[in-house]
């Protein structure tokens, strides 16, 4: 078989359906490396959302064409391989299914043995031994295959260390080393920059008494976030100056209200799943939609398409009892709307014509809103046919 | 006590058994007069009668459908196989009749199905099979495998006794080759895993034939202190002796002469990789035969067992992780 017939060509992936790039974050193979079918080769990148290139065959990889950081178009050749068969090479030979008598022989294979070197990652009983007392792994000396670190050498450093200060007189926080930020904390920060050195940033805030909308959850068994969705969607028929992008001196006014959500990763980050053609849904629709975006953004399977193309985008992070925020707009939109906790709180009403105090759910709205696309009036007008929408 | 062989202590069980419970019957193929295709009944005829030690037609599924009836009506039946391999000719009796007995009708079925099992004799493939795999898939039935002239009496007498269908793997490599202290009369072997090695580096996992391979083996690890577990019942399992084990040795190499896919060492692999797996410092490393029939050659079926030194690689190998 000539050795033409086996390399192949490793090519940017599409990364989703609108997505024309994708750049590279890094490559988990070197040129003379070996790869099985389907091992990654390298992490891909298209806004933040990651994906791996697999390998296409099993063979060694030859080249990497490609920089990290490089941002290319969908379909080029990023790096090349030489597969061990051609491809198509019809039916496998009997040997595949020999008696796997050979698989016990073998020697115990982890599978970092193929390619990290296994003194990076340690095995269970040697991680909950480190932490039950108080080894630092990075300071133990393997004794193992490759350096590997075992569970004797864990518990000959916790005698040596056993003179020292007890483990109970240390902070039970221990810093992490110091050290470059994740991809997905340093996109976050060039967005946020971006946007308020852009941007003309102002927020403008009102109380909405949360009666109506405590009722209706309870009836229809949702959280009150798709309750809010739905009363900003209808309210942002009439104020189509807030569902639009501003990109330079480009203004454009969108007829759909394609709905972004924050959705918080925990200490990683968050992203912004957006609720394509939300002017469409019902409350109910919405909170399956949104709740289904969430899942899949916590469990990092959401596609770039899913999320592209936000024209407003709503936040809600009052779960912790914070009651006002001034969020940054997601750009180039030109306004987002923030909710926070719902408290009960003394409040002036109006009852048989006599005014009186009463306890009430109460919810600040914040609007962030871009002063270069719109004036105060707007926002205010805004807030407030959206707080007449909630409470009646 | 007396020194028996693992097939005297047999062959004494079952006498006390007769002698004790009248509700014992033998049945197999030539068990009478003949005394068995390895003379583990030689003399029970004589001495009990051929109404108690009955020779049957050479029909497996006659034996165990018999079994079941008599277990029905207050029996306790112990069938004999001439080789565990033959017991596929009784399968359905065993599995669908007898395991599923209780479930369906609420009626016990305390039969023993007695199988010489295991390789190393030139059996060839009819002849050396180790099939306990099969009935621990099988709901409803007991699987023990004794390692020692000790336990082997103490776990048959265990088995008549037990209101379950128990299938009862006595191996014919150790039939004249293993010899132990037996104590006399009646007694009745726990049904649980025994350390029979005392290590702390790693634990051995095996039974039947290979936990004499797996103490050879460990024997000449001088280098570190290899445990060695007789799990003695597959059915019921002594999880929690595998994972003590587990927790005090942290590497762990499981055993079978069984063929590799789906032996019983793969159920306890699995079940130390769902709940040890925190104390584990390495692979869950298994030793078995090859998925292939066991060959009729010397050399070749020497080959195919795990013997003491494959045993004795896979420690070391694992032990330098």
């Amino acid at each position: 078989m000539a050795g033409g017939e086996r390399l192949l060509e490793i090519v940017m992936p599409q990364l989703g359906i609108t997505v024309t790039e994708g750049t590279l974050v890094g490559w988990h193979k070197q040129p003379g490396d070996r790869v099985e079918p389907d091992e990654a080769i390298c992490d891909v990148s298209s806004d933040k959302v990651d994906s791996e290139v697999p390998a296409p065959a099993a063979g060694r990889i030859t080249e990497l064409i490609v920089a990290v950081g490089e941002t290319v178009e969908v379909g080029t050749v990023i790096a090349m391989m030489e597969a061990d068969q051609a491809p198509a090479q019809g039916v496998p030979s009997p040997v595949a299914v020999a008696p796997g008598g050979e698989r016990d022989a073998a020697p115990p294979a982890p599978r970092d043995a193929a390619g990290r070197g296994s003194a990076e990652r340690h095995s269970p009983v040697v991680v909950r031994l480190a932490a039950e007392l108080g080894v630092a792994l990075e300071r133990v000396v393997g004794s193992g295959r490759d350096g590997r670190v075992r569970r004797e050498d864990v518990l000959a450093a916790a005698e040596q260390t056993a003179p020292a200060p007890a483990p109970a007189e240390e902070s039970v926080y221990t810093p992490p080393p110091p050290g470059a930020l994740s991809r997905m904390r340093r996109s976050i920060g060039e967005h946020m920059k971006r946007s308020l050195s852009t941007a003309a940033t102002v927020t403008s805030w009102i109380e909405v008494d949360f009666s109506a909308v405590e009722a209706r959850r309870r009836e229809l068994g949702v959280t009150a976030l798709p309750i809010v969705a739905a009363a900003t969607i209808e309210t942002l028929a009439q104020f189509g100056e807030l569902n639009a992008w501003l990109e330079g001196e480009r203004y454009t006014r969108h007829t759909e209200v394609n709905l972004g959500i924050a959705v918080s990763l925990g200490t990683e980050g968050l992203i912004v799943p957006v609720v394509r053609a939300a002017q469409t849904l019902g409350v109910t629709e919405l909170a399956e939609r949104i709740a289904d975006l969430a899942a899949r953004a916590r469990a990092g399977t959401l596609s770039p398409d899913e999320v592209r193309d936000g024209t407003f985008t709503l936040t809600n992070p009052g779960q912790f009892g914070t009651f006002m925020a001034t969020p940054v707009i997601n750009q180039p939109q030109v306004a987002i709307l923030d909710t926070e906790a719902i408290v009960r709180r003394p409040v002036v009403v109006t009852a048989d014509g006599a005014e009186t105090i009463a306890i009430r759910p109460i919810c600040v709205l914040g609007l962030s809103w871009d002063h270069r696309a719109l004036d105060g009036v707007v926002a205010a007008r805004f807030l407030a046919a959206l707080r007449e929408r909630l409470q009646s | 006590m007396t020194e028996l062989t693992y097939l005297e202590a047999i062959s004494d069980a079952l006498r006390v058994a007769l002698a004790t419970d009248e509700r014992v019957v033998l049945l197999g193929e030539d068990i009478g007069a003949f005394g068995g295709a390895f003379k583990v009944t030689a003399g029970l005829q004589r001495e009990f009668g051929a109404q108690r030690v009955i020779d049957t037609p050479i029909s497996e599924e006659a034996i165990i459908g018999g079994a079941v009836g008599a277990a029905i009506v207050g029996m306790r039946p112990v069938c004999e196989m001439q080789f565990a391999d033959f017991v596929a000719c009784g399968f359905d009796q065993l599995v669908n009749v007898a395991g599923k007995l209780h479930w369906r009708l609420g009626l016990a079925a305390p039969i023993v199905v007695r199988l010489p099992s295991g390789g190393g004799v030139s059996g060839g493939p009819f002849h050396s099979q180790s099939p306990e795999a099969w009935f621990m898939h099988a709901p409803g039935l007991k699987v023990f495998a004794p390692s020692s002239a000790h336990d082997a009496k103490g776990l048959l007498l265990a088995a008549i006794a037990d209101p379950n269908p128990v299938v009862f793997l006595e191996h014919k490599y150790l039939y004249r080759r293993v010899r132990g202290e037996v104590p006399e009369g009646a007694y009745e072997t726990p049904q649980t895993a025994q350390t029979v090695r005392e290590g702390d580096d790693l634990v051995v996992i095996a039974y039947g034939a290979m936990v004499h391979a797996a103490v050879a083996a460990a024997a000449e690890i001088e280098e570190a202190s290899v445990r060695v577990l007789d799990l003695r019942t597959l059915v019921p399992l002594d999880e929690r002796a595998i994972l003590d084990a587990v927790r005090d040795c942290a590497k762990v190499v499981v055993v079978d002469e069984a063929n590799y896919t789906c032996a019983p060492g793969a159920q306890v692999a699995s079940l130390i990789a769902q709940y040890g797996y925190g104390d584990l410092d390495g692979p869950v490393v298994r030793v078995a035969t090859p998925d292939a029939p066991i060959p009729f050659a010397p050399a070749l079926e020497r080959a195919a067992l795990p013997g003491s030194d494959r045993i004795r690689d896979a420690c070391r190998e694992l032990l330098a992780y």
